[in-house]
């Protein structure tokens, strides 16, 4: 039997292979780059390659394809997250380039091989190493994110999901500071990652053997035509429902989020929060609308089921916490549910609204670790609640952003997370789910009280003195955090061009 | 082997009974048994028999590739983990969390069942098409999967690369100590241990004229005075050395006497 | 499938013979080989080598062989039971299972049923193959765990790193010869060089793949295992009796499996060379299994050459030759030859053309390796450079010697704690003086 070489489509692939040849490249710097030289040549690559990948999504945001057999489709809404997770991915590369708020370097082990405390380690800081292998992991992860928002396949969205989800567990246990938080943090993401990674094949398979395919397109196909027997199905779903569900940190499955957020380095902690919610909410988008539309009546209850509890649970931990990264950490369940509520309105409208939200909250999100990654004392970040008294008296600029971050992820209006709310409920009330938005604004209400609660300690609290100073950043944060505060007052003051290239993005294609 | 049946077989099923009751029971004692080897072995049990169902399954290619890269390469690496570390006694069995092996227990016994019932019901149900005909669709096995991997998943085939990069880096960065001092020559180490004053050679062995071969003994000089060098160092730390009988010093003189110098 | 004519159409007492034939044919050239090994490499030695049992002592194997049977059983105190004794079983199973699929000549016809003379063929045959050596390591590592004795276990774990190192260089020498032969079943193999042998046209495979089994059958100069100078005997330390005999049966019949698989897949297999191949019949009948016998036997030669000429390689080295040598030129030819299909069949460049983009790759090859080579005198010089401005500093009794502690006559004149103990001494003195 002849083989015919596949036809793939190199023009919407090129922000992909872009990305991922620079990967490699960067791996290769890594191994052939005098130690010296490694670092400039690193951000050089990693910032051209993310900005080009920009320009090649922009400019390729009219195609609407299938290639790769049908395994990717390049459509509106890919475009859109594609996008989105470029920036975001610029931003937070930002964040992990900075090197001058901590004393002795980035926010990276020096050397993430050497054992916490011991005299290499100490040898290394006092050299000034770096690890600059972060770099190809962070694009790596950019990679594999780009290809779980396209993947219409779910072996391609398992390989996707791995290739953004393994530079991620690698990132997690590299931070300088508390090592050994980190190494817990990567340890129980990598364990708890793969656990779930299990469950999504487990799932794939299941589908498989009730559709004959793994394929979206026939899958959903086989669920029009094979009326009736349909156990195989609806295990299988809720099998990759797990899976995708962990990777946004929905409740039951967000046991993972506190300890990770709060152990691995904050920038990349941003990065991952922002790109990772993207990603993942993309690709579960795509998964329900176009393989599984046909039995949205039967995954609907599921979805709710995980929302109400994402948004109680996120949101009535979150006040408990006294540090700040946990309390994001829940914040960010809780978040989760609300963008929930557009997901399981599947509409065109709930589509747009999840998308905005997306993109709001992952500009906030970047910003408020942002903020985190300055406030510091003695011993590094300082993380925890008490140590925030009274900022707003001695940094008020910083307080002042962050109080804008805060009341974005309140959803108050005139900030991006109050369009991005309002959007979210107003598709949950137009497809009928009228009482599942009562509970996400009573959800809101609770979450606004700690979010609120942080502004009010730091203005109406007077300075202790162990309240943390503000480290002046590089330019690197300065501009990631500038773009993200920007970004969120802009996107509630003027949502409409957003909105617009949102509207025009139209839905998902099968 | 090549000729796979969708109907009714004998040998099939023999096959399928025989390695089907072993996948199992290798499943079952990997986590019934307390010895991370004997784990270890129960599972490499189980995928042999897995890999052997696949080629009655008309899977030849998956079913080699299942036993070289699981049996032969990735289990033989978690016993040569197993055996560098010694990890041969068992965990402690101490529960850190109540109730917790209760619970999992349970839910696994339910999800266990929810997938027996589910999919059994499921296979009364569906059709199948035949191996044969999925074989020889494509001109045979391995041709079938060659078609699939470098046309359709050609993107999933590369990506997986990807994944393997970033896998072999991550090893690295998590696994490999960097020298901070240039590494030393084995000229430079055997100078070294000659000029500091270290021993040459190997350090005295309680020899001929020790009266006990126990570790703490040490070795008598031709003149009977001890060399303590023949004691190991944790056990001089200790001050841990046997004296030595002084008769036994004298009886040694008087049988030497003469014989040297 | 078609293209497995005759496979899986025998009669069920004619796969007994076959089963029986292989099964016997191995234990004797198991038989013969020790035999031949011990007279060959005593012959090298200048010594004469067992003459005593049968005509040339070719008995001898027999008698030894009957003697280990008979011979008290030990099973160590620390020894885990099932596993000690489960070891040597899989070993010499996993050895017989191996030939299954090697063929050892055309069809014929056995009592009136023509038949192809190997036991089965499928698509696989030659990853059967390898799968079946990555089960055979088990016994070797187990019996290395189970014995519960030092010297065994790290017997057993270099045999391990070891057989899943060769085997990835091994895997790669394969692939260039899948790509030409165009399937993985060892009998199209076979026939896919009915003009011209891989070994010729795919030389740098070949000569990977015969480093790589002599490393995968643990033989010397790759003997690691079983180094009886570091390790006593290795993974068999602790076996007697007939569980001993089994290893040693394993050890030489995967000798004659890696070589067979060599003749197989890289020196035509059955099909006669080329003097004999212009003799019509030369491959009909049972002549082929003749020229097949003689080509394993080249093989098994070869092994004991090697044994008889080079020392044992230090651990490191070995395993550093085989990440970092082998398996990138394994790597990099496999990439050549399917960049030459590729140019071939699909760019369609005549064999002068690739000829040229040959000569032009292999001088750009010596060019870099001149400049590595380059670059490794000059870290040489600088080395020596080094050594000798150290020994500058210091005494050498004998200059550039390997440093020796002095004889009780001899007296440094000049080392660096020498010197600063007097350096201390004097300002001592001087002090004492003022």
């Amino acid at each position: 039997m002849e083989f015919i070489s596949p036809e793939l489509d190199y023009a919407a692939l090129a922000p992909m292979i872009v990305v991922g040849v620079a990967a490699i490249i960067s791996v290769l710097v890594e191994a052939f780059a005098p130690r010296s030289v490694r670092r400039f040549l690193q951000l050089v690559l990693v910032f051209t390659t993310l900005i080009g990948a920009l320009v090649l999504v922009v400019l390729n945001s009219g195609m609407r394809v299938l290639t790769g057999g049908q395994s990717i489709a390049l459509d509106g809404p890919a475009w859109i997250m594609q996008g989105t997770i470029l920036i975001l991915a610029i931003l937070g590369g930002l964040l992990m380039a900075e090197g001058g708020v901590d004393p002795s370097g980035d926010a990276f082990a020096p050397r993430a091989s050497a054992l916490p405390g011991s005299e290499d380690e100490r040898q290394f800081t006092i050299r000034g190493y770096l690890q600059t292998e972060v770099w190809p992991f962070l694009l790596f992860a950019v990679l594999g994110m780009m290809l779980f928002v396209a993947s219409n396949d779910l072996l391609m969205m398992f390989i996707a999901l791995e290739v953004m989800s393994l530079p991620l567990y690698l990132l997690a246990g590299m931070a300088r500071r508390r090592r050994l938080l980190s190494q817990e943090a990567a340890l129980k993401y990598f364990l708890l990652g793969a656990f779930s990674s299990a469950f999504f094949l487990f799932g794939a398979a299941l589908i498989y053997g009730y559709s004959g395919s793994i394929a979206f397109g026939p899958i959903s196909f086989a669920i029009t035509t094979k009326a009736g027997e349909n156990t195989l199905l609806l295990i299988g779903i809720a099998m990759l429902l797990v899976g995708l569900f962990f990777k946004i940190g929905a409740v039951p499955f967000h046991q993972w989020t506190p300890d990770v957020y709060q152990g691995a380095p904050t920038p990349v902690t941003g990065m991952m929060a922002a790109t990772v919610k993207v990603a993942a909410f993309g690709a579960l988008m795509r998964l329900l609308y176009v393989a599984f539309g046909g039995v949205r009546w039967d995954w609907e209850i599921l979805l709710w089921i995980v929302a109400i509890l994402s948004m109680l649970v996120g949101s009535i931990i979150a006040i408990s916490q006294s540090d700040i990264k946990r309390m994001l950490a829940y914040s960010s369940i809780a978040q989760a549910g609300f963008i929930l509520v557009g997901v399981v309105a599947a509409s065109p409208q709930g589509l747009a609204s999840v998308l905005f939200y997306l993109i709001a909250y992952g500009f906030t999100t970047i910003g408020a670790f942002a903020v985190i990654s300055l406030v510091r004392n003695a011993s590094g970040e300082a993380t925890s609640i008490r140590d925030w008294a009274g900022l707003g008296k001695k940094s008020p600029l910083i307080a002042a952003i962050f109080s804008v971050f805060m009341l974005s992820l309140a959803g108050i209006p005139l900030t991006g997370g109050f369009i991005g709310k309002w959007g979210v409920f107003a598709a949950g009330v137009a497809a009928g789910d009228a009482w599942l938005v009562i509970v996400a604004v009573i959800a809101s209400v609770i979450a606004a009280f700690f979010y609120v609660r942080v502004i009010v300690l730091m203005y109406f609290a007077d300075p202790t003195p162990d309240t943390a100073a503000v480290v002046i950043p590089s330019g690197f944060t300065t501009v990631s955090l500038a773009a993200g505060a920007t970004l969120t007052i802009a996107l509630g003051i003027v949502p409409q061009p957003i909105l617009d290239i949102i509207a025009n993005a139209g839905v998902f294609i099968r | 082997m090549t000729e796979a049946v969708s109907d009714f077989n004998l040998g099939e099923t023999i096959v399928f009974w025989v390695c089907g009751g072993l996948a199992v029971l290798g499943a079952l004692g990997m986590i019934i048994s307390r010895k991370a080897v004997h784990s270890a072995l129960f599972i490499a049990l189980t995928m042999i028999n897995l890999a052997i169902l696949y080629v009655a399954n008309a899977a030849p290619f998956l079913g080699m590739v299942q036993v070289i890269v699981y049996t032969g390469a990735v289990m033989m690496l978690f016993l040569f983990v197993l055996m560098v570390v010694g990890v041969d006694s068992s965990d402690s069995l101490v529960e850190t969390i109540k109730g917790q092996r209760f619970a999992g227990l349970l839910l696994g016994i339910g999800l266990g069942l929810l997938l027996t019932v589910g999919i059994g019901s499921a296979l009364t149900t569906s059709g199948d098409i035949g191996l044969t005909a999925a074989n020889d669709a494509a001109g045979g096995n391995v041709q079938g999967l060659a078609q699939l991997m470098f046309d359709d998943y050609v993107v999933a085939f590369q990506a997986t690369a990807a994944l393997l990069i970033t896998a072999a880096v991550g090893a690295m960065v998590l696994a490999h100590r960097e020298r901070w001092t240039p590494r030393k020559s084995q000229p430079e180490l055997s100078e070294e241990r000659f000029r500091d004053g270290g021993h040459p050679g190997n350090r005295p062995s309680p020899g001929v004229y020790a009266r006990h071969n126990a570790v703490d003994t040490p070795a008598l000089l031709p003149d009977g005075s001890t060399s303590l060098d023949s004691v190991p160092g944790p056990l001089r730390a200790r001050d841990d050395v046997r004296d030595v009988d002084p008769a036994d010093v004298d009886e040694i003189r008087e049988l030497t006497k003469g014989v040297d110098s | 499938m078609s293209q497995f004519g005759l496979f899986g159409t025998d009669p069920w007492w004619l796969v007994i013979v076959k089963v029986l034939g292989i099964f016997v044919m191995l234990v004797l050239l198991t038989l013969f080989t020790i035999w031949w090994e011990r007279r060959v490499v005593s012959r090298m030695q200048n010594r004469i080598g067992p003459n005593r049992v049968g005509p040339q002592g070719l008995l001898q194997s027999l008698m030894d062989g009957v003697k280990l049977a008979l011979k008290e059983e030990i099973l160590p105190k620390a020894a885990h039971r099932a596993v000690y004794w489960i070891a040597p079983v899989i070993s010499a199973t996993a050895a017989f299972l191996a030939f299954a699929v090697i063929p050892f000549g055309p069809t014929v016809s056995i009592f009136g049923v023509e038949t192809p003379l190997q036991l089965t063929d499928f698509p696989v045959s030659v990853l059967y193959v390898l799968a079946i050596a990555s089960i055979g390591v088990y016994g070797l590592v187990l019996a290395g765990w189970s014995s519960g004795s030092t010297y065994p276990l790290l017997g057993g774990l270099r045999s391990t790193a070891q057989v899943i190192s060769y085997e990835i260089a091994m895997g790669l020498s394969f692939v260039a010869v899948f790509l030409y032969a165009g399937s993985m079943s060892t009998s199209q193999i076979v026939l896919a060089q009915e003009p011209i042998w891989f070994a010729v046209i795919l030389l740098p495979s070949f000569l990977i793949y015969v480093t790589a089994m002599v490393g995968e059958t643990n033989r010397a100069p790759f003997d690691l295992p079983e180094a009886e100078g570091e390790l006593v005997g290795g993974f068999h330390t602790e076996y007697s009796s007939l569980k001993f005999a089994l290893f040693f049966l394993a050890e030489y019949i995967n000798m004659v499996t890696v070589s067979a698989l060599a003749t197989t897949l890289f020196l035509g297999g059955y099909l006669a060379p080329w003097p004999i191949s212009l003799w019509e019949s030369a491959n009909t009948g049972w002549w082929p299994m003749v020229w097949w016998l003689l080509k394993v036997q080249i093989f098994i030669f070869v092994f004991i050459w090697l044994r008889g000429t080079l020392p044992r390689l230090r651990y490191d080295q070995f395993m550093k030759f085989g990440w970092k040598v082998l398996i990138p030129v394994a790597l990099i030819w496999t990439i050549i030859v399917a960049a030459v299909r590729i140019l071939r069949d699909q760019v369609a460049l005549t064999n002068t053309e690739l000829l040229i983009a040959g000569v032009v790759l292999i001088l750009i090859l010596l060019a870099g390796a001149w400049v590595l080579q380059g670059r490794a005198e000059r870290r040489e010089q600088q080395r020596d450079a080094d050594r000798a401005a150290r020994a500058e500093r210091q005494l050498d009794l004998v200059p550039g010697a390997h440093p020796v502690p002095p004889m009780p006559s001899q007296t440094f004149e000049y080392t660096p704690r020498r010197s600063a103990l007097l350096t201390t001494q004097a300002t001592m003195k001087e002090a004492e003086d003022a």
